[in-house]
């Protein structure tokens, strides 16, 4: 599939590594890398955090970061109007030749990629002058046009604002209008939707896809996502550590992969043809939740004091040793309901009860929490593994927290019993205990975060967006490992999440949210196969599945269909 | 008679005039309503700073009673201790502080009179006369050279930061190389360089450089340059027989360069780190490498996006910038023998305990670094897109 | 000296496979980092240096800096060079030479007799004016070798007795000396006190100034910080508001105020010295308390600490397990930044003779002695502690800034 012919391919990488010169010595970020895109060409480019896709990319704009160096025989040859440039040896006013001529980037985080304090016209209008030679007029009714053009609504007023008044589709919107705007032969974008909702996900997909149709560039797509590249892309390369494990085209990569890592991957993305049966009948309930309300006081002090209501009046009974995914977009008010469950969200009114408890825990509105009681029955895991380990504390002393704090075992023995115990169940290293978290990642920390919620014995657990920062096939393993210990403990655990697959391949039970509101709850069958309501069934059709889709021969766009499923009615949210 | 009383209460009218026009215009503005808080806010700071300068006053030795008596005393008077007392009575000393001070908050606000001071025997607003427009106007100039040095070399030190001292690049020629190493290491030298320099007027304490200079004009055998003019030209006044005295202007030049040059070179360092700080802050942004991405470089890179984003912090900070400077101000007043009210501060708190000069003195400097940093919140809060969000909300 | 030249080559780098990296806690993460500023590591061994110096300064002192050490007959002298070799051969052992006073010749007789120009020539030879300089003589061929650990006067090497501890380590050996008299490598003041063992003294009467005041500074800032940061509403808005007031006003006046209330106190030179510390550092609570605040507010948010909350731990122990440690290396690094800013505003009062004052050995009463225009003129080398000082800020600075850049403490990352 590799052609060496220049003139064919738009751009061609050649043994690419890059080194980091970071402070622990020399690392091999990328190695012997070969890559090659084909003018309009969608390739994907798949990999999990640190396996060098997104310095790749840098490099190609030749914006890797200071410590970062290209050894020798990288080569990187750009096929710009049937020359062949050589990438690496660009300098000065010539490397505008990649960062913007025939190449433009999107990246994850729309909101950052604005400077903050200059309004979007301004930033896009530089683009077309630099780029184009336009003058300002010239250049801001194109910009316009280029607004109107990615859907954004009321495009003239969106145009002079900032990027921060814009919402989050909107941003990505934008984002990709700046980019489009130096008329690039290829677009690279790095993880354009990661940040998103699904329904704003698949919509802002929708949008590349046609506009990659009616402008026929290239793109090198990178993501995380194989459900995201089976819906876009026409070659894949999957990336492991800095090497290609794999190449070829999507249709050959997702549907017969060769690497046991792409397969590993594969395994991660949801299967909606095998989810798991309903029990027979339901258990008893472990925790019940009457009338529940959250609201948080919003701006303003003393006599404007607004109100902010999270969670409206929600009634809602878990199941015990049972996994409850509670699924619901940014907003919905699904992390209150979690943390009003154990205590730590402002409860308005309502009344959240424990069952099966040796003295009774129940608090609202009303009644006081029992904090320590309520800390033995149920514990939180977090969505942040960074931010949740006091940097502070070695693992052993993270982990015995509860037992410390609380007073719970008579001796320091006793407690090192009970950390060790615990760390050997989430599969942490004894050896391990003494080290700081900075010596974790993010999978490491995240069982250490499981155990310390373990380690008083619990039967409530909520995980809190607990895999949402984490690699696909590292979230198998947490997500294994939650489900191990449903089995052995026979814990209860409320799931949070956004990412339904994630959903799909963990829980039993199902509740979706919306604005504060419980919209539908069921099993996982029910929900997935057979949603009653509009929004559940927008949220599930926004899945990125893996999709066979016949490929047409690259360089001739027209030809492509996009997906079976039918496109959402174009229903831009605008604020 | 209405007259009379309008006069004796003119500040008063002044502030709430402002308070009512700003109070009428933020019934329909979010922006107004900020700038009525702000505003307030800042006079309640006002009241509560004249009240902590004035508690602290009370430390200073003698009372004005004593020192008015022992004047008295000089002149050939016989005192008595009843005396002292019927004085007190006489000037309100006798009365609680907080009345002391209520009774001064009271004239200040209604027709800002400072009080009385006791050594110079005139009112503080008299004793004062320009003489805190000149510190004013000294600690403005060296601000303005501390920013004029501080900021280009704060760039220039962000900018070579995280920069290798040498070209290791494999893509480069070895002439690439050797060429890249040296440019490098003439950038990281420099910046070395201007930042010892400017931590060098932090470390040499301003009375040192002053006498410094000082000692090198003895060693020139010329005439120091200190106070604001030259013998000559001191009681000349600047519109003569022959028009305006351009070598006046010349004298007066060549002396106000000097505390100017010693108060800003020391607030050159700190500035310096500041901007730094920020500068690096900013450009480690994401938004820095998609502007690269776009093919904005050079200058416009530098000047559009980092650098433009850390005015607003630089500018905001600048009332307590204006404060370090004056709090610099007395001690090189005192090595150069200025007379601006730097000095006078130094003299009513070390020499004749003047606690009203000094209250008043401190009072003004607190005012101005108050006003500072209210007109900083509310033109930052009107230009700048991101202050505006965090105050106003969307 | 080795490791230091080492690190302009080489710079060492942590393994990442090093286990002794996973069991770093922060602050010797910190320390990695800032082993990699090379201006930085210069700066620490020059400050280090400096300090261990002047706290065993007595050892490190050939001359006793008091009157009582004073060289009654080497008064307004100019500093002793140390040779090795000179016009009569080397010697491995340096040496300096025999100084001693030229006599005046004064014409008594013609004085007696009362002719005004022996007079004249009487006052202008020097003889009895103080602002000019002494001449010594220098007999080159009476060498005098420097001895090291030599026996002088007693003093306390290590003395806790102000700590209320009953430590008090005497000793009386020092560094170096020199046979036959005192040896001055920077020349002597006008009551024959020798200026070198004078500075080293100073130094750390001037570091023992500002640590009592940062420390006060420290207790003051983390009150005010900590009870508007963890109480928060009314209480926080009232503190926020002082704060605010006390930050606008300029220091140096409010410590002069205090110092000339001091004055008015009888106090001994022990209790005016902790008396200035004081007020220093009580005074300058506002930046620091302000960013404490900040600093808990934004910690207070931190998920491990409501992890810590969820566990069951109390207040108490959130605050002591999880938000105090969580400031160390912030408070550490801004207790370096500030230590120029202190010893400035130390050597300030000092100048203006409100601080501490001679007797007493500290930069500022040396420094203060620089405005003396008999001192720029003829005793050039009284400008030394000068030296020392800005040697001794500059230090300061560059490790505070290399810090700073280690540990990072003012970018608040969300």
């Amino acid at each position: 599939m590799i052609n060496h012919n220049i003139p064919e391919n738009l751009l061609e990488i050649r043994d690419l590594s890059i080194d980091f010169n970071t402070d622990e010595g020399i690392v091999r970020a990328v190695d012997n890398l070969n890559l090659s895109i084909r003018p309009g060409e969608v390739m994907g480019l798949v990999g999990e955090s640190g396996s060098g896709k997104s310095v790749t990319a840098k490099s190609i704009m030749r914006l890797a970061p200071g410590n970062a160096i290209i050894q020798s025989p990288s080569r990187m040859t750009l096929n710009y109007h049937d020359q062949a440039v050589n990438i690496l040896k660009l300098r000065g006013r010539d490397l505008r030749l990649v960062r913007g001529d025939a190449v433009s980037m999107i990246f994850q985080e729309p909101m950052a990629s604005f400077a903050p304090a200059i309004r979007i016209s301004d930033q896009i209008i530089q683009t077309m002058q630099i780029h184009l030679g336009y003058d300002k007029d010239q250049a801001r009714r194109a910009g316009i046009e280029l607004f109107e053009r990615v859907g954004i609504v009321a495009p003239e007023k969106r145009f002079d604002q900032y990027v921060f008044e814009l919402s989050g589709g909107m941003r990505q919107r934008a984002m990709i209008a700046m980019a489009l705007s130096t008329k690039p032969k290829l677009l690279i974008a790095d993880e354009p939707t990661t940040a998103l909702d699904v329904t704003i996900q698949a919509q802002v997909l929708d949008l590349m896809l046609e506009l990659r149709e009616q402008l026929g560039m290239a793109m090198l797509f990178i993501t995380h996502d194989l459900g995201v590249v089976s819906k876009i892309a026409d070659n894949v390369t999957v990336m492991q550590r800095g090497k290609v494990v794999e190449a070829g085209s999507a249709e050959q990569v997702l549907f017969q992969p060769q690497h046991r890592y792409t397969q590993r991957l594969l395994d991660a993305l949801p299967h909606l043809d095998n989810l798991p049966e309903a029990p027979v009948h339901t258990p008893a309930p472990l925790l019940s939740i009457e009338n529940l309300s959250i609201s948080y006081p919003v701006s303003g002090k003393g006599r404007k004091a607004e109100q902010f209501t999270a969670v409206n009046n929600i009634s809602l009974d878990l199941p015990e040793g049972q996994i409850i995914g509670l699924v619901g977009e940014s907003g919905s008010g699904k992390t209150s309901l979690g943390k009003a469950m154990l205590g730590a969200a402002p409860i308005s009114s309502g009344t959240v009860e424990y069952h099966r408890t040796k003295k009774k825990v129940k608090f609202g509105a009303e009644k006081a929490i029992k904090r320590k009681r309520l800390a033995r029955t149920a514990q939180l895991v977090f969505q942040d593994p960074y931010s949740s380990l006091n940097p502070r504390m070695t693992v052993r002393d993270i982990i015995a927290e509860p037992l410390e704090a609380m007073k719970l075992t008579k001796s320091r023995a006793e407690t090192d019993a009970r950390v060790i115990e615990v760390a050997r169940r989430c599969h942490i290293e004894v050896e391990h205990l003494r080290r700081f978290p900075h010596a974790f990642s993010g999978g490491q920390r995240q069982r250490i975060s499981i155990a310390r919620a373990l380690v008083c014995r619990p039967k409530f657990i909520v995980a809190d967006e607990s895999v949402a920062a984490l690699d696909v096939s590292i979230q198998a393993e947490i997500l294994t490992l939650l489900k191990e210990l449903k089995e052995e403990l026979g814990l209860t655990i409320l799931f949070i999440s956004h990412d339904l697959s994630v959903i799909a391949n963990l829980c039993d039970w199902v509740c979706v949210m919306k604005q504060g509101e419980l919209v539908e709850q069921g099993t996982v069958r029910q929900i997935f196969l057979d949603p009653q309501q509009a929004y559940t069934q927008k949220l599930i059709s926004s899945i990125p599945l893996l999709e066979s889709k016949e490929k047409c021969p690259s360089g001739s766009p027209e030809l492509l269909h996009i997906a079976e499923r039918p496109m959402p009615a174009v229903s831009f949210v605008s604020i | 008679m209405i007259s009379q009383f309008l006069s004796d209460t003119w500040l008063l009218w002044v502030l709430l005039s402002i308070a009512g026009l700003l109070w009428w215009s933020a019934r329909d503005s979010q922006y107004f309503s900020y700038v009525l808080n702000r505003f307030l806010l800042a006079l309640a700071t006002l009241l509560l700073v004249s009240g902590i300068v004035f508690a602290l006053m009370e430390v200073l030795p003698g009372d004005c009673a004593e020192k008015y008596i022992a004047y008295k005393n000089t002149q050939g008077e016989m005192i008595t201790q009843a005396d002292i007392q019927a004085e007190r009575v006489r000037m309100g000393l006798d009365k609680s502080l907080p009345e002391r001070w209520g009774r001064w908050v009271t004239n200040l606000t209604l027709r800002g009179d400072l009080g009385f001071s006791c050594a110079k025997r005139q009112s503080v607003n008299l004793a004062l006369g320009d003489r805190f427009w000149m510190s004013f106007m000294f600690c403005i100039a060296g601000l303005v050279f501390a920013y004029l040095i501080a900021v280009p070399f704060g760039i220039l030190s962000a900018f070579t930061i995280n920069k290798p001292w040498t070209d290791n690049n494999p893509q480069h020629s070895k002439t690439e190389q050797l060429v890249g190493t040296l440019m490098l290491s003439l950038q990281k030298v420099l910046d070395l360089l201007l930042r010892v320099i400017s931590y060098l007027g932090l470390a040499l304490p301003n009375f040192l450089l002053a006498l410094t200079i000082i000692l090198l004009y003895v060693f020139a055998g010329e005439a120091m340059p200190t106070g604001l003019f030259s013998e000559q030209w001191r009681n000349v006044p600047w519109f003569g027989d022959q028009g305006f005295e351009t070598e006046k202007l010349y004298d007066f030049l060549g002396h106000i360069w000097l505390p100017i040059f010693v108060i800003g070179w020391s607030a050159t360092a700190l500035q310096l780190q500041t901007v730094r700080a920020l500068v690096v802050d900013e450009s480690n942004k994401l938004y820095v490498d998609a502007a690269r991405a776009r093919g904005v470089d050079g200058v416009a890179l530098w000047a559009g996006y980092p650098v433009r984003h850390s005015i607003s912090p630089l500018f905001n900070s600048i009332g307590f910038d204006f404060q370090r400077v004056f709090n610099d101000l007395p001690i090189v007043a005192v090595v150069i023998g200025l007379t601006d009210s730097a000095a006078l501060l130094i003299e009513a708190l070390s020499m004749t305990n003047d606690q009203e000069l000094a209250a008043g003195i401190l009072f003004l400097v607190a005012l101005v670094v108050i006003g500072m940093n209210f007109i900083t919140d509310v033109v930052l809060a009107a230009i700048d897109p991101r202050v505006r969000k965090s105050v106003l909300g969307n | 000296m080795n490791a230091l030249l080492a690190r302009f080559g080489r710079k060492p780098k942590l393994q990442k496979n090093d286990e002794s990296y996973y069991t770093a806690g922060q602050l010797s993460l910190i320390k990695a980092r800032f082993k990699r500023k090379t201006s930085g590591v210069v700066a620490a061994w020059i400050l280090g240096t400096l300090v261990l110096m002047g706290f065993f300064a007595p050892f490190f002192s050939p001359v006793d800096p008091t009157i009582r050490g004073a060289d009654a007959e080497y008064r307004r002298g100019a500093p002793q060079a140390v040779y090795f070799w000179d016009e009569s051969g080397f010697s491995l052992r340096p040496f300096s030479y025999t100084y001693t006073k030229a006599k005046h010749k004064i014409d008594m007789s013609a004085l007696a007799s009362g002719g005004l120009d022996a007079l004249d020539a009487f006052t202008s030879s020097g003889a009895l004016s103080s602002s000019s300089q002494n001449k010594f003589v220098v007999d080159e061929q009476q060498r005098r070798y420097l001895q090291f650990f030599v026996q002088g006067w007693e003093y306390s090497l290590i003395d806790l007795s102000m700590a209320g501890l009953d430590l008090d380590i005497r000793w009386d050996r020092h560094l170096f000396g020199i046979e036959r008299g005192q040896i001055h490598l920077m020349g002597t003041d006008e009551d024959g006190k020798d200026i070198f063992s004078r500075t080293l003294h100073a130094i750390w009467v001037t570091i023992s100034i500002a640590i009592v005041a940062l420390a006060v500074k420290l207790i003051v800032s983390l009150f005010v910080g900590g009870v508007s940061g963890y109480f928060g509403g009314r209480v926080d808005t009232i503190m926020m508001s002082i704060t605010e007031a006390v930050r606008v006003i300029p220091p140096i006046p409010i410590y002069l105020a205090c110092a000339v209330a001091l004055a008015q106190i009888d106090l001994t030179p022990v209790q005016r010295y902790f008396a200035i510390a004081v007020v220093i550092g009580a005074l300058d609570f506002a930046t620091l308390g302000r960013r404490l605040r900040t600093h808990i507010l934004t910690e207070r948010n931190q998920d491990y600490v409501l992890a810590a909350q969820l566990c069951g731990s109390s207040t108490w122990r959130v605050i002591w397990r999880h938000l105090i440690p969580s400031f160390t290396s912030y408070i550490i690094v801004d207790t370096l930044i500030n230590f120029p800013y202190v010893i400035l505003a130390e050597t300030s009062l000092s100048f203006l003779g409100l601080g501490l004052t001679e007797p007493v050995n500290s930069l500022g009463v040396l420094l203060q002695k620089a405005q003396d225009p008999d001192i720029q003129q003829n005793m050039i080398w009284q400008f030394f502690p000068v030296l020392v000082f800005v040697f001794l800020i500059m230090a300061f600075v560059f490790v505070g800034d290399a810090l700073r850049d280690a540990a990072d403490p003012y970018s608040e990352k969300k």
